[in-house]
């Protein structure tokens, strides 16, 4: 029996604008670039989604359909899923659609694809919990499984997702951690007695999300059949075959001329034509296969470069300088409890923004290797650090408002009603206040498109209150 | 292989980069074991061979003065006087002449030397050189290579060119065997506004002095003291340069934060233009003018500023921003320059764009990681930068060029 695991991660940054120094204090929009470029989170988006959601999308419901063996799993950054609710609601349906199947998971995450977890643990939760609200509303689901922001994993994460309740957690199948070992096995993390770690297989994965368009490539052209074969010469050595990667593989990534799409078509069949070969999501891996051994990784290990750390992230001096500044302002920014000043703070964690300022290409002269909207690390570096200053300023503001509220509501207290005690303040809520649909109703998702259409067209209406009208 | 040169000047010659591009050059071509004879044009401030800084190369190396007179950087109908003899009593017999005549003049001496002299192949720097080094080829019938540090359209700094230099450029790349340009965007211009083949000509980007410098003790102590940031220009005062951006750009930043102080040094022709400028936009108080700063001078304001700006409006290729490295101080420079090409670790802007200019300066001046980052990592990529490199490519075309004659 082998069965394979495949992840696609869903994630759309909210990129900061060229926010000038001129702007600070003036301006409390930092993502609202509505120019040509790729700074303007709508248009990626719109474009995304034409280039990859939806067409692939539309694939993975025919797969669904057409083979009720086929699972997958699918991770989604709160930030994909607002985008996707205000520019491309018809992307946040058709995911819908796959989930409501019941043979598509969503496994746990940040909120704010952030990197919390290695800076504040308190906040890193806040983002986990806020995450599992947004898809239990959205998707009527709880994620069992966690992955976190780009891979990144260490012992003590894996620790703290046991401590919390979850039966998996993913992480890369690297040989500093693995020797001699396989990844096709599940591993118990180091330290941890129930929680079982799924390893990315890199190689398989690569393959789809690295190598496949690349015409420089050895095995260039690759048709599902063989990629079908190099997964069945597993039968004996290993348990699940983890595949984790960019959802923009499909169609932004690897673009459609590259015959990706094909691809994705024909793999799922070429897999199962293998007896004994089949799909599984994260949970039922999970709950199929005991770990093989200990798992142990004390420094953090991501899916990231050649290295699989976070140098990409916080590499060089810069980018330490702005996600040290930015988790700086942690007390302050709770401490407010303005839920437009935190939800801004928290945009500004999202890994991306960092990401964006890394300059370790610049010394192998590989100009290419990282993608980013910006013309140059520093470009970013100053936008982002500049929209961080003016939240500042808000914060402090909003800080002085409070104390001057609560100093005036103290005198009143004082002055009108000494011995009763103080009325309960009206603040705002810091996490807002979740209006949860009933499951029920999540559950019906796919008919609610389709009668979405219909009331669109007055036509179909009319003919079913008594035929046309002549 | 024997290399006939024909340029302006050399260092310790006050003039800018070019000098110290053929310098850097002509160093390396010579660590190379490759002869050159640099034929220089007799200046007022030339110095004699003991000044050339070739301690183990002075066997290798011939200078040859020509009694041409060229300054730099003039327009082709400017005048220069020239000391054409002397009378019966001594005294100086002097003449006017257009540079454009000096340009011939120069020319006509290069036929000469070129047939007394045994060599391989010809290498013209600059526009004043060009005629001299078609003339050194038809006079030898040897190879001929034109290396453009900067074009009519950069000293323009617009289409609105000197037609009599615009022609002599025009001819002379015509007739070259190759076209050497410091830079893809001057390549870009000949092969645009000169209509010449883009295979003829081959980008050698200028290399830069790597070693480290020793520290000088600080100067603008009493603005300092009082934690005044410096913003400094160096350079030539000239419509090309866009010190008057650079004015402007002061401007925005002063209205947001008056603690900055903006040193320009240099001289030109801009100089009363850029004067006035401070004056009528009431930066009197936030602008320094250094003069033309040489040597120690200049590389004690280059240590003691926070950041150095380079406003060209079109930059062949753009020394500033290495110097600056070199001496611990970041940069921003435009994208109209060729330096851009090759540099990562610095802030780019489009000279016109005032706005982001003074964005840069005070977000730089703001967040001290950024200088320090760009101070760091730029020093590193300027290691791959050293004129060897450079020197090796011309090397390499002298070679191409010369296969067709010896073998």
């Amino acid at each position: 029996m082998l069965t394979v695991c495949p992840y696609f991660h869903v994630h759309q940054p909210y990129r900061v604008k060229r926010y000038k120094v001129f702007d600070i204090g003036n301006d409390t929009e930092y993502f609202n670039d509505n120019s040509e470029t790729d700074l303007n989170n709508r248009r990626i988006v719109e474009k995304v989604a034409e280039k990859s959601y939806r067409p692939t999308n539309k694939i993975l419901k025919e797969l669904l359909d057409n083979h009720p063996e086929f699972r997958f799993n699918l991770s989604f950054s709160g930030t994909v899923l607002d985008q996707f609710e205000a520019y491309t609601p018809d992307v946040l349906e058709s995911f819908q659609e796959l989930v409501a199947t019941g043979r598509v998971e969503i496994l746990a995450d940040t909120y704010h694809h952030s990197l919390a977890f290695f800076y504040s643990v308190p906040e890193f939760k806040r983002q986990v919990e806020k995450h599992e609200r947004r898809i239990k509303q959205l998707f009527g689901v709880k994620p069992r499984v966690f992955r976190n922001t780009e891979l990144s994993y260490r012992n003590d994460l894996a620790k703290w997702c046991e401590d919390n309740g979850y039966l998996g957690i993913m992480a890369e199948g690297w040989e500093k951690y693995l020797g001699w070992r396989s990844p096709n096995y599940l591993y118990r993390p180091a330290g941890c007695s129930k929680i079982k770690v799924l390893l990315k297989n890199y190689k398989l994965s690569d393959d789809i999300a690295f190598r496949f368009g690349n015409k420089e490539w050895a095995s260039w052209p690759l048709n599902a059949e063989t990629y079908a074969s190099w997964i069945h010469s597993h039968h004996g050595n290993g348990q699940t075959i983890n595949l984790f990667m960019d959802y923009e593989s499909y169609g932004e990534h690897q673009w459609e001329d590259t015959g990706i799409f094909n691809f994705l078509r024909a793999m799922p069949e070429m897999v199962m034509r293998h007896p004994d070969t089949s799909f599984k999501t994260a949970t039922e891996t999970v709950e199929s296969y005991e770990p093989t051994g200990e798992y142990d990784v004390p420094e953090i290990l991501t899916w990231a470069d050649t290295d699989r750390d976070l140098t990409a992230w916080t590499g060089n001096d810069i980018q330490r300088d702005a996600i040290a500044a930015t988790y700086r302002m942690e007390e302050a920014v709770m401490k407010t409890r303005k839920r437009d000043l935190i939800e801004t703070w928290r945009k500004l964690q999202t890994s991306d923004h960092f990401y964006y300022m890394c300059t370790k290409w610049s010394n192998d002269g590989d100009v290419h290797a990282y993608f980013s909207p910006y013309k140059s690390p520093y470009d970013a570096y100053i936008a982002f650090m500049n929209a961080l200053s003016d939240l500042q300023l808000r914060v402090n503001h909003a800080a002085a408002e409070r104390e001057e509220k609560d100093r005036l509501k103290q005198a009143t207290v004082a002055k009108e009603k000494p011995t009763d005690t103080q009325e309960p303040e009206t603040i705002e809520d810091e996490e807002e206040k979740v209006v949860e649909r009933p499951v029920e109703e999540v559950k019906q998702s796919p008919r609610r498109w389709w009668e979405k259409i219909i009331n669109a067209l007055p036509f179909f209406n009319q003919k079913r209150q008594g035929g046309i009208s002549s | 292989m024997r290399v006939l040169t024909f340029g302006w000047e050399f260092p310790p010659s006050k003039n800018g980069g070019l000098g110290v591009a053929c310098f850097g050059l002509t160093r390396e071509l010579l660590h190379k074991g490759v002869e050159v004879i640099f034929v220089l044009p007799k200046t007022q401030d030339t110095m004699g061979d003991a000044q050339f800084r070739f301690a183990d190369d002075e066997r290798l190396l011939k200078v040859r003065h020509t009694d041409a007179l060229l300054k730099p950087y003039q327009q082709a109908g400017s005048t220069v006087d020239v000391i054409v003899g002397y009378d019966k009593n001594g005294k100086a017999i002097i003449r006017s002449r257009t540079i454009i005549e000096e340009v011939h003049r120069f020319a006509h001496q290069a036929a000469l030397i070129a047939q007394e002299e045994d060599f391989d192949i010809i290498h013209a720097h600059d526009w004043t050189s060009y005629l001299a080094g078609v003339a050194a080829k038809i006079a030898s019938g040897k190879k001929l290579i034109l290396h453009v540090h900067a074009t009519s359209f950069d000293q323009a700094a617009s289409d609105n060119v000197d037609p009599a230099i615009y022609k002599i450029e025009k001819e002379c790349f015509d007739v070259a065997d190759k076209v050497v340009a410091v830079s893809q965007y001057t390549k870009d211009i000949i092969v645009r506004k000169h209509h010449v083949s883009p295979d003829k000509v081959e980008v050698v980007h200028n290399g830069c002095d790597t070693h480290e410098p020793e520290r000088l003790p600080p100067t603008l102590q009493e603005l300092k003291k009082q934690g005044k940031k410096i913003v400094l220009y160096h350079g030539r005062i000239s419509i090309q340069k866009g010190v008057d951006y650079f004015v402007q750009a002061a401007r925005r930043v002063v209205d947001a934060d008056s603690n900055v102080i903006f040193v320009i040094s240099g001289w030109g022709d801009m100089i009363t233009q850029v004067i006035e400028q401070v004056g009528r936009m009431g930066l009197s108080e936030n602008v320094r003018f250094a003069g033309a700063l040489w040597e120690s001078d200049r590389d004690r304001m280059y240590q003691s500023a926070d950041i150095v700006v380079m406003p060209s409006v079109s930059e062949p290729f753009g020394l500033v921003p290495l110097e600056a490295l070199q001496h611990g101080t970041p940069s921003i420079i435009t994208k109209q320059s060729g330096v851009a090409e090759v540099i990562t670790h610095v802030l780019k802007v489009d000279f016109w764009d005032i706005e982001e200019m003074a964005n840069q300066i005070l977000s730089s001046l703001r967040y001290p990681t950024i200088r320090h980052q760009m101070v760091t990592e730029g020093k590193l990529q300027m290691q791959g930068m050293a004129w060897r490199f450079a020197a090796a490519k011309i090397e390499r075309i002298y070679r191409s060029l010369l296969q067709y004659i010896t073998t």
